[in-house]
Order: C-alpha cells, then sequence, then structure tokens
C-alpha cells in the first residue's frame, strides 16, 4: 500500500541502502507513526481473526448440551487464549493502531516524540503475539484462563509448560505496552502544534491521553504479579504457594489493580473514535466537550479504585463489599454523562447515517446495556447470583465488543481514507454493519438469561434439561452470523485499499486538524507544523487555521522540497524485541537461548542508543 | 538514546526525554509500590523460619538470631546515599565544563569523570553489601525458596539491586561518552536523566530500608 | 418497493427467532435464580428486581432518546445548511449528571443494607456444614452429626444451615442458583455463607455448581442439595452415621479424624476448634443409631426432579461385558485388596481409610457418581470403575479395568487391572452400601 504520495527516486536513501518506500523491507525498518500504525492494524486484525476463530469454537461446542466438538482440556485452551487473544492481541493493538496513526496528526507533530521506541513496541507486540498464540496449534496453549488466577496457575496444579507461555508471554506484551505508553505521553505533552492547547485537543487524543497514564500505572502492577509467578514457576518460589501458608488472594488483588483499569483501557479509546465519528457525521462540534474530557479523566481515576468488585465472592467482609459497591456505582455516573453528550451531540444536527456513523450510533445504544448491566453487579448481593455466570460474559461483551470492537470498526471506516486514500464500500460497510450488530445481540443477549438461569462460566459442557439449551443455540447461531459480517469485512477491507473510490482530504467534511492534510498522508504529515486557534479548525478556524490548512493540504511535495528532516528506517528496535522475546524463550528452552538472547539484545540496544535517530540538520 | 536534534519544536519547550523520565519513575513507582505491599502483606505469614525480626529455631534444633543485620545494611544505606550526592557533583561538572577552573578544588569539583566514576563505585559498593548480605542470609537457611519472607524478602531487594545494577551499567557507559569525546553542557540532559533514574533508585532504597528493615 | 423486498427476505429470519423465543419460553428452568426459595435468596432477589425494573427505565429512555434523536436530525438530502453550533448546555449537562446519581442513591442503600444483612453472624443453633473443595468434587462435612459426605447434602427446611467452606488445593466456588449466591472456596481461607431453606419447601432437589474455574473438568464439578422435612433429615442423619451397611463390625463409628483444612491465615473467622467432630453436640439423631435398615433417601426417579438426574453420554468405545452378575462379599474383598482403600474411606471396613477422594461409606445412598456427572446406577458405577478417566477428565481417580486406556498416563492398563467381573464384584459391594 502506497502511503506516500512521494516518487521512489526521490527518496533519500538511508544509511542501510535500501529502499524506503516499497517492498517489505520498507516496513521492517519503517520509523514512520503511520505505517506502525498500518502495521499495528494489520497484525491486530489478524489476531482478532484467530481470537473469533476461537471464540466461534467455543460456542460451535456449547450450541447444544453435552457438545463433544472439543475436548475440556482444548475447550479450556481455546477460552483462555479467546480472552487473552482478544484483550491483549485484539483490541489493546487496534487502539494502538489508532494511537500510532492519529494522535500525531490530531495534535500536529511529524511523528511520536521516540519513532524507534515506537518500531520496538510494534515488533515485541508482535513477536510476543506469536509466542502466545502459536502454541495452540500444538495443543499446548495457556489453560488457566486470561485472569491466570492462582493457585491453578502455580507449578503445583499446572506443571505442564501451559501456563509458562502465558506469563512469559504477557510479560513480554507488557514491554510493548509500556514503552508505547511513556513514548505517547511525552509525545502529546511535548509536540502538539502551536495554539494545540490541552483543551483544544481532539477528544481521541484525549482519551488515549489518559489511556497511556492509565497503562503506565495499571501494567506495572500485573508486571510484579506476573514475575512472582513466573519465579513461582521457574525458580520455585512460594508467593503462591498455598502449602507454604500464600494467600490465594494477593494474586486476584494485584490483577484486578491492574485487571479494572485494563478494561478503561480497552474501551476509552472507542470512546474517542466515537467522539470523533459523531461530531463529523453530525456535522456539530462535540457536545459538552470539557465535560467529555473530565469524565474520561474521573473514569480513569475511579477505575483504579474499585478492582475489588470483580472478587465480591472471595468474602471479603461487608465494610470492603460496601466501599468497592459504591465506588463502582459511581463510575456511572461519568459514563452516564458520556452517552448522554453523545446524545446532545447528534441533537440538532444533520445525522449522516454513514458506515462509521452506525457504528458509532451502535456504540451508544450497546454500550447503554453494558453499563446498565455492569451496574447491575456493582450491588454485591445482586453479583452474588451473577459473577462467574454467563450473565457476566453478557456484560462484557456487550462492553467490549458493543463498546470497544464496534467503536474500532467504525474507527476503521471512518479512517480508513485517510490511512490509504481511499473508501472503503459504504454498502457493503452497512451490510457488514446489520449483520454484526444483529450477530452481536443474539450472541450475547441470550447469555443474560442463561446466566441468570444459573449457567456457569468456563464450562466446557452443560447437562440437558437445564433450560440453557435454547439460550445456547441462539447464542451460537449469533457467532455464527458475526463470523459471515466479519468475512464481508475482511473483504471490504481487502478490496477497498486497491480499488476503493478515491477519498479526497477531507471525505467526511469533518473539523479537526488530521483532515487538513491529504490522503494518504504524506510521510512528514504536515508541511508547515499548523498554527492552531480552535477545536475544529475546519470548521470553526479563522484566517489562521485556514493558512495552515491550506499549506498543509498541497500535495505531491516529498520532504527534500520543504526542507523537512525525518529519521532514518532502521532495523535495530525489530532487532533488540526479537533477542528480547528470544531472551524471554530461553526460560523456557534452556540458558543458552537466555544468554544468547540477552547478548544480541544489549549489544543491539548499544547500537540503536548510540546511532544518530535522523541526518544532521543543516 | 540519542537526541531529536535540538531544532525540533517542542510544545514545552523541554526534550522530550525528560518528559519520558518522568512517565518511566512514575510506571517505576508502581512497580516498587507492588513489591514492598506484597512484602508487608506477607511479613508474618511464613509457616517455617527463617524470620526478618524473630529469633527461629531450625527443624535441627539450632538457634538463630533475627535474620535482618541492621548495621550492615545501614552502612550500604549510607553508602547509596552517598551516591546521590557524587551524582549531583557529576551533573554539575558537566553543565559548568566550560566555566574556567582555577584552583585543584575547582578542578576536582569540576571532573565530570571523577563523579561519574565515584557515583558507579558506591552503586558497586552497594551491590557489593547485597551480595555479602544475600549470601550470609543462604548460609543461614533463607534462600528466595525457603519461604514466603524469603521469596518476598529477596524478589524485592533484587528488583532494587538489579535497577542499581543498571544505573551503574548506564553511569559507566556515561564515564566511556565522556573519555571518548568529553561531556559538556550539551550533554547535560542525558546526564540529568541519568540522575534523575539514579535518586530515584535511591529514594526507593530509603523506603525499602524504612519498611523493611528498620520497621518491626 | 425495494424496502418491502427487503423485509420479505428477513422474513424467516423474523420467524426462526420468534420461533427460538417461543421455544425458550416453553423451558422450564431448575436452576433459576428468580424463584429464590430462602431468606437469603429472597434477598438478593428484591435487589435484583429493583436493579431490573430501574435499568428497565434506563434502557428504554436513553435507547428512545438515541432512536429519536438520530431519526428526528437525519440528514434530509439536498440539506446544505449548517446547522446550530452549539457546544454544550451547562444545565442539561448539570441534570443529567444528577439523575443518574439519584437512581444510583436507590441502589446503593438497600445494597449497603443488604450486605451487612446477609453477612452478618450465622444465628446459634445453626446447622454447621463444613464444604470442602477439592478437583474436582465437594465434600461435605456435619460436624453436629459426624458424618462425611460427598458431592450431595440433605438439609432440614426451616432451620439456618451455615456452610463453612475451605479448600484443598485450587479455587472453587458454591453455588445453589434457587437457594443462595455464591461464595468462593479458597486454600487458607474460611469463608462462610448462611441461608435458611423456606419450611414451606416440599421435599426438592437442587442443582449446585462449581462456579469458580478450577481446571480441566471445572463444567463436571456439580453437585445436589436435597431439601427434605426435618424428621425425613433426622431419619437420613440416622442412616449415614451407621459404619457401612455390609459387613461391617458393629458399634458406633469412629469421629472423624480431619481437623477442618486451612484457616491458619484467617483474620476474619476466629480459630476452629482442632477437632469440631469431638468437640460439637451429638444431635437427636444418634439415638436412633441402634434402629436397624437404611435411613431416609431422597426417591430417585421423581419425574419433575428430572433435572437432577445427570445425562452425561458415555464415552464411545467404554463398554461393559453384559449379563455380568457381583458378589458383594467377593467384591468386597477385591476392594479391600485393590487401589481403592489408598484413596477412599468407608467407615466400618477397616482397610479402607484414604482420606483424598470421596467418602464411599454410604455410596448406595447417593444419587449421582463424579460430582453429578453420572447417575449412580451399577451400570454407569462399573464404567466408573473401570475408566473414570475416559468419563470425566483429569480426575485422580485411575483407569482400572484391564486393558483400558488411561487418557491421562496416555497407555493401556497391563498389570494389577480388575477385570470386569471383579468391577462387578465392588460394583454389587459397593451398591449395597445405602
Amino acid at each position: 500500500m502506497a502511503t506516500s504520495a512521494a516518487p521512489a527516486h526521490l527518496a533519500p536513501k538511508s544509511a542501510v541502502g535500501y529502499d524506503e518506500h516499497s517492498g517489505i523491507w520498507s516496513w521492517i525498518a519503517t520509523v514512520d507513526h503511520k505505517r506502525i500504525g498500518l502495521l499495528y492494524l494489520f497484525t491486530a486484525l489478524g489476531f482478532f481473526l484467530v481470537g473469533g476463530l476461537e471464540a466461534v469454537i467455543i460456542r460451535a461446542q456449547l450450541q447444544g448440551p453435552n457438545g463433544t466438538i472439543v475436548s475440556a482440556e482444548m475447550y479450556n485452551q481455546l477460552f483462555t487464549m479467546h480472552g487473552t487473544t482478544m484483550i491483549f492481541l485484539a483490541v489493546m493493538p487496534l487502539s494502538a493502531a489508532f494511537f500510532n496513526f492519529l494522535i500525531p496528526l490530531q495534535i500536529g507533530a511529524r511523528d511520536v516524540a521516540f519513532p524507534r521506541l515506537n518500531a520496538f513496541s510494534y515488533w515485541v507486540y508482535l513477536f510476543g503475539g506469536l509466542f502466545i498464540t502459536l502454541p495452540i496449534f500444538f495443543k499446548v496453549a495457556p489453560n488457566g484462563g486470561w485472569f491466570g488466577y492462582t493457585p491453578l496457575t502455580t507449578p503445583s496444579f499446572s506443571p505442564q509448560v501451559n501456563i509458562d507461555f502465558w506469563v512469559v508471554g504477557l510479560q513480554i506484551l507488557g514491554v510493548s505496552s509500556l514503552a508505547a505508553a511513556f513514548n505517547f505521553i511525552t509525545t502529546i505533552i511535548n509536540l502538539r502544534a502551536p495554539g494545540m492547547t490541552l483543551m483544544r485537543m481532539p477528544m481521541f487524543t484525549w482519551m488515549s491521553f489518559v489511556v497511556q497514564f492509565m497503562l503506565v500505572l495499571a501494567f506495572p502492577v500485573i508486571t510484579i504479579a506476573l514475575v512472582f509467578l513466573l519465579f513461582d514457576r521457574f525458580f520455585g518460589t512460594q508467593f503462591y504457594e498455598i502449602a507454604a501458608g500464600a494467600d490465594p488472594l494477593l494474586w486476584q488483588h494485584l490483577f484486578w489493580i491492574f485487571g479494572h483499569p485494563e478494561v478503561y483501557i480497552l474501551i476509552l479509546p472507542a470512546f474517542g473514535l466515537v467522539s470523533e465519528i459523531i461530531p463529523a457525521n453530525s456535522r456539530k462540534p462535540l457536545f459538552g466537550y470539557p465535560v467529555m474530557v473530565y469524565s474520561g479523566i474521573l473514569i480513569a481515576l475511579l477505575g483504579f479504585g474499585v478492582w475489588a468488585h470483580h472478587m465480591f465472592a472471595v468474602g471479603m467482609g461487608p465494610i470492603a463489599d460496601s466501599v468497592f459497591a459504591l465506588a463502582t456505582m459511581l463510575i456511572g455516573i461519568p459514563t452516564g454523562v458520556k452517552i448522554f453528550n453523545w446524545i446532545g451531540t447528534m441533537a440538532q444536527g444533520q445525522v449522516r447515517f454513514t458506515t462509521a456513523m452506525l457504528f458509532a450510533i451502535g456504540l451508544v445504544a450497546l454500550f447503554t446495556i453494558g453499563g446498565i448491566s455492569g451496574v447491575m453487579h456493582s450491588s454485591p448481593p445482586a453479583d452474588l447470583q451473577q459473577t462467574d455466570t454467563y450473565f457476566i460474559v453478557a456484560h462484557f461483551h456487550y462492553v467490549l465488543f458493543g463498546g470497544s470492537i464496534m467503536g474500532i470498526f467504525g474507527g476503521i471506516y471512518h479512517y480508513f481514507p485517510k490511512m490509504t486514500g481511499r473508501l472503503m464500500n459504504e454498502r457493503l460497510g452497512k451490510i457488514h454493519f446489520w449483520i454484526n450488530f444483529i450477530g452481536m445481540n443474539l450472541t450475547f443477549f441470550p447469555m443474560h438469561f442463561s446466566g441468570m438461569l444459573g449457567m456457569p462460566r468456563r464450562i466446557y459442557t452443560y447437562d440437558a434439561g437445564q433450560g440453557w439449551d435454547t439460550f445456547n443455540l441462539i447464542s451460537s447461531i449469533g457467532a455464527y452470523m458475526l463470523v459471515v459480517s466479519t468475512a464481508i469485512f475482511a473483504y471490504n477491507f481487502l478490496r477497498s485499499r486497491r480499488n476503493g473510490e478515491i477519498a479526497g482530504s477531507n471525505p467526511w467534511n469533518a473539523g479537526t486538524l488530521e483532515w487538513t492534510i491529504p490522503s494518504p498522508v504524506p510521510e512528514y504529515n504536515f508541511a508547515e507544523l499548523p498554527k492552531v486557534t480552535s477545536r475544529y479548525p475546519l470548521w470553526e478556524g479563522n484566517e489562521t487555521d485556514a493558512e495552515s490548512a491550506r499549506i498543509n493540504s498541497q500535495e505531491g511535495k516529498t520532504p527534500a522540497d520543504l526542507g523537512i528532516v525525518l529519521p532514518y528506517s532502521t532495523i535495530k528496535p525489530m532487532i533488540v524485541a526479537f533477542s528480547m522475546v528470544v531472551m524471554f524463550t530461553g526460560l523456557l528452552i534452556s540458558k543458552a537461548v537466555l544468554f544468547i538472547g540477552a547478548a544480541v539484545m544489549v549489544v543491539a540496544l548499544y547500537s540503536w542508543l548510540l546511532a544518530p535517530l535522523e541526518p544532521e540538520h543543516h | 538514546m540519542s537526541a531529536p536534534a535540538a531544532h525540533h519544536y517542542t510544545t514545552t519547550g523541554l526534550d522530550s526525554r525528560k518528559i519520558a523520565i518522568w512517565a518511566f519513575i512514575g510506571s517505576e513507582c508502581m512497580l516498587f509500590v507492588s513489591l514492598i505491599s506484597t512484602y508487608l502483606i506477607y511479613k508474618g505469614r511464613s509457616v517455617v523460619g527463617p524470620y526478618p525480626h524473630e529469633e527461629w529455631v531450625s527443624p535441627t534444633g539450632e538457634h538463630f538470631k533475627a535474620i535482618l543485620n541492621i548495621p550492615v545494611t545501614s552502612a550500604s544505606t549510607f553508602v547509596l546515599l552517598m551516591s546521590s550526592l557524587f551524582m549531583v557533583l557529576a551533573l554539575a561538572a558537566v553543565q559548568n565544563k566550560d566555566v574556567p577552573k582555577r584552583t585543584t578544588g575547582e578542578r576536582i569539583l569540576g571532573s565530570s569523570k571523577l563523579w561519574l566514576f565515584a557515583t558507579a563505585v558506591a552503586g558497586t559498593t552497594f551491590l557489593g553489601f547485597q551480595a555479602f548480605e544475600f549470601t550470609s542470609f543462604v548460609h543461614e537457611g533463607l534462600s528466595i525458596r525457603t519461604n514466603l519472607f524469603g521469596s518476598s524478602f529477596f524478589t524485592l531487594t533484587g528488583f532494587h539491586g538489579a535497577h542499581v545494577t543498571a544505573g551503574v551499567i548506564w553511569l559507566l557507559t556515561l564515564l566511556a561518552i565522556d573519555y571518548r569525546r568529553g561531556l559538556g553542557p550539551n550533554d547535560a540532559l542525558i546526564v540529568d536523566i541519568a540522575a534523575l533514574y539514579w535518586h530515584f533508585v535511591d529514594v526507593v532504597w530509603i523506603a525499602i530500608f524504612t519498611l523493611v528493615y528498620l520497621i518491626k | 418497493m425495494k424496502g418491502k423486498a427487503r423485509l420479505r427476505q428477513l422474513a424467516p429470519l423474523g420467524i426462526a427467532i420468534a420461533l427460538l423465543t417461543l421455544a425458550a419460553c416453553a423451558d422450564s428452568y431448575p436452576n433459576t435464580t428468580f424463584d429464590p426459595h430462602s431468606e437469603l435468596g429472597r434477598a438478593i432477589d428484591s435487589i435484583w428486581d429493583r436493579l431490573l425494573i430501574l435499568g428497565t427505565i434506563v434502557f428504554v429512555l436513553v435507547e428512545a432518546a438515541l432512536l429519536y434523536v438520530v431519526f428526528r436530525y437525519r440528514r434530509r438530502p439536498n440539506d446544505t445548511s449548517t446547522p446550530p453550533q452549539t457546544h454544550g448546555n451547562a444545565v442539561l449537562e448539570i441534570i443529567w449528571t444528577i439523575i443518574p446519581a439519584v437512581i444510583l442513591l436507590f441502589i446503593a442503600v438497600p445494597t449497603v443494607r443488604t450486605i451487612f444483612k446477609t453477612q452478618a453472624k450465622a444465628v446459634a443453633g445453626a446447622l454447621e456444614i463444613q464444604v470442602i473443595g477439592h478437583q474436582w468434587w465437594w465434600e461435605f462435612r456435619y460436624p453436629e452429626y459426624n458424618i462425611v459426605t460427598a458431592n450431595e447434602i440433605y438439609i432440614p427446611t426451616g432451620r439456618t444451615v451455615n456452610f463453612k467452606m475451605t479448600s484443598q488445593d485450587v479455587i472453587h466456588s458454591f453455588w445453589i442458583p434457587q437457594l443462595a449466591g455464591k461464595r468462593d472456596v479458597i486454600a487458607n481461607r474460611t469463608n462462610y455463607i448462611w441461608f435458611t431453606p423456606d419450611t414451606t419447601l416440599g421435599p426438592s432437589v437442587w442443582n449446585g455448581f462449581c462456579t469458580e474455574y478450577c481446571g480441566a473438568s471445572h463444567a463436571k464439578m456439580r453437585f445436589r442439595v436435597f431439601t427434605v422435612k426435618p424428621d425425613q433429615f433426622a431419619s437420613w442423619v440416622a442412616g449415614q452415621q451407621r459404619p457401612a451397611a455390609f459387613g461391617a463390625q458393629q458399634g458406633a463409628p469412629p469421629p472423624m479424624l480431619m481437623p477442618f483444612p486451612g484457616a491458619r491465615n484467617d483474620r476474619a473467622a476466629p480459630a476452629p476448634p482442632s477437632n469440631p467432630a469431638v468437640t460439637a453436640p451429638v444431635g437427636a439423631a444418634t439415638a436412633s443409631l441402634a434402629s436397624a435398615g437404611p435411613g431416609y433417601t431422597f426417591p430417585q426417579n421423581q419425574p419433575e426432579f428430572d433435572y437432577a438426574k445427570p445425562h452425561t453420554p458415555v464415552p464411545a468405545g467404554l463398554k461393559f461385558t453384559p449379563g455380568l452378575t457381583g458378589n458383594a462379599a467377593r467384591g468386597q474383598q477385591v476392594y479391600s485388596s485393590a487401589a481403592c482403600i489408598g484413596c477412599h474411606t468407608i467407615t466400618g471396613n477397616p482397610m479402607s481409610m484414604g482420606a483424598t477422594a470421596p467418602n464411599l461409606t454410604h455410596i448406595g445412598s447417593r444419587a449421582t457418581l463424579g460430582a453429578g456427572t453420572f447417575p449412580n446406577t451399577p451400570a454407569y458405577l462399573a464404567l466408573w470403575i473401570k475408566n473414570a478417566r475416559a468419563m470425566k477428565p483429569g480426575v485422580l481417580m485411575p483407569t482400572l479395568g484391564k486393558g483400558e486406556y488411561d487418557p491421562q498416563l496416555k497407555q493401556k492398563v497391563t498389570t494389577g487391572g480388575l477385570d470386569d467381573q471383579q468391577i462387578a464384584d465392588i460394583v454389587a459391594y459397593l451398591t449395597s452400601l445405602k
């Protein structure tokens, strides 16, 4: 795909001597945030298909009572990997794809603060993702659930290699997320164009900004929880060994101190995308912008104080139960405000039913359901009936599928033209939306019933005559519909890259900064750093904005024409990432592999850090 | 990390690396908070000795004192605190490289090589103390596998030791650069960032020393 | 026209959904949480009702507002005007911040009240049942009556039952949907949940489930709860207190020797007595010890309780020689000299003192096998003994049938395996233990 309009022969050759603009090397060695964003997008969509396939096998197994499509052992691997894949390998990196692609464009920057670190994050994600995904093809995938509760995951109860892949794999993925978070925090604080004050930032960038702080504060906690488990498994420590007196709840506390913020890490970027799509397709500024910002921040802050609502059944005592219940209920307020403000944005506007807008409206409609069921188990007595049943499965799929995935699909349709210069097919897009919307509800709404009618989660089979058969059948039919809708999306996505209608710089007549520059975006993004005077430069801007937009909308200029210095392409971040994963793999194989990986990593790291980022400026 | 050229526009006027290191330190705080909390939660839960502050009898009937050696650790804490002072001097020396030095005292104070080296030596001495402490604990029957105290103690202090080790390597790298091309005021930022990290690691140790060693 | 054609295409889908919905309505729901039969269940259900009503109102209002706005303000063709560029409305935003807060207040108050009510200490005189989770079965002890059983509980209606829980291994969770919420069963911790089955209940059986993922056979860690009338309960207790009915020595059974495990680091709960069986008062039921014959058991094969009867299919290829007749006396000898005694206890059989597997003293009186996975009939029992690992993934119970394939060891049983006749004898012995 051509992200750059510049003809190849005009491009500067890099020091390493390969062509920077086409061919596979141009992707492997890229440090361009847009290309890295696209790499994230392709990879994450690939993992999304893998996670989806796992889900479909699960639904096939549960289609009727006493299913025998997969064994208990395989089922446990499938549901563990479905959760792990969708959270860490699909939704988070899909969000990262948009962080990468959009944040610099929305704040008027030429790239992220640390372009090579950005490449490093991607490669760690790719190799870590493969590390944790490949074992399922050899029937040794992790089987302790995405939550990995101890003591089940300790060597005493899971001596096989399965959990090793999970512990080490998540540790690797954590490095990727943290490196990216430092990068984006710095980018947003420090690379905003002149006049792009914090309260003029597009809402997607705002929500992403909040998410980066959550990542920075939440990931170290799971890192430590995983270090303990890793040490228990590899070095014989006792952190989670019940025979040594360990408290099985230590893991749960550490995991959910990370795990609950993680939920908002998954949903806030989608909220951000929807907050771009709805104004653009209503031809109206976002309603209550400051409140949207503050509610996002409040959700994040409260998100760190509610982790134990995942543990109402563990017997924490009435005081802790009450405190965490009340804190959880409080989160309903800023979340509700967001929903109302989206509706307020559309009110009195001109709502245009693009595919992206359908997905955004879908998010508002479905997330509302997930939010309401969320309040239902914020009440511990009620939760004692709901927790660990299919009611919870229904709830978080309304949040994560109805919320995150709908938002991300909307984002893909909305920003596809900016990424590729072409529009996705709207007709196929709408078919995709409707099958997806109906299939989603068909899959997950009946789970509210199967759960309240007593069906536990994570069971590989259930008996006949329990009153669950019909609901499960409906759920499975819905899942098959989702397969169809996803296939339509995949076809549309692949086909539109080459054959889609040419988009132009602002196909949606949107108002934010990223729509002032050509599509696809030139590699330098902005010919001249824009001067920003309003939240919607294309709608509300004065002459300064208009002048910036005029300069930046010119196509066909090369960096050389404009005297813009761009970073060198380099494969060093990839080598560091690869050798790091080799080093971790050594834990499972042999010390020799570990040391070789570590040695290569250190050498490559020094080589990276001591090499200049970009040519000297003249 | 090598510099994005100074001509790049930044919103705050600060170098991006300075912002990134603060974000990194924020993250590291959560890392050590998790480690220290676990240690404190598990204090007193071990089902077998040795214990940090109580005497104990081994299964073979031997009597042991409480295992933590506070005088020795106080000494190593002092060394680490001094290293922070050296680090401050090293940064000042780099920042003032271009200021002419007249007296011997000014030349000594202005030697970035000396103070970087001194910081690294102090850090290494601290690590030496830690190696001594770990070895003697193992001789007294406490390993990382022995009990919950052993697991959480060695992991916490080991993590801190690993941070000190990384810091020493960082300092030695700066020292090597200083020898190769000399560090001047233009490099103050990269020394400043290393210094921020070093001081952070030092502060964490003060927390560990207080919560693990001093409070019974 | 086009719209109508499309509607017609969607019609079969609509009909299918309608039919499935009807089918769902026709099902019965034996594990429903909407029809509680204890005061705890009703306390939870009343909060649920409130949540459902408020949730439905919010749902309808929000979705209606969304639909209204979306259609009312849809872009009309050829409209090129710019809509009013409002940025917000402070009054409106304050209102829709306060409304959810007020709604949440209506939930928060009864929530906190119910938390403190239901988590108070159980009343004195409550029937204590110790619940010990194992991968993947439940051990139940009645310290008051010195009874140990597995995967089945009898409780009298009208008397508060206090479940005291811990785990021997991983975390499990104890759930009887129609009687109470869940409580996790955690090693090194002691948890409680208590409720009183309604006095008005007739003899009934309820399904119980493990709801915390606990490994390979988490799906097959079920149990049964029989709520019976107090006199039936007393009779059942008397029957269970007798030693094994077959070939047993006379006299009272020895007290349970195993103390309640865990609780070492349990700060919330008071330390349990080291041997509750000895210190607990012996109930009135002990008096009927001398009476002959098995005690009350819940009658099987009642159509209205069909949901409590497992329908798990037997794995293909697992067969048992038809027409074999077992001899219980021979079976006792085979049992007592085979691997069985290493893990199972049969009070009254001095050889059988193992403590890691379900207590079999009255296995003949139980309704199910393998933690609610199969009906407890001689045919299933024979297959279970022959190859439990093929019938329930991951179980500790070894594959015993000669020539059978052990899916965990991935090899056939050769030496020491039991032939079908020996298994039939053991089955005869075990089924006689009413």
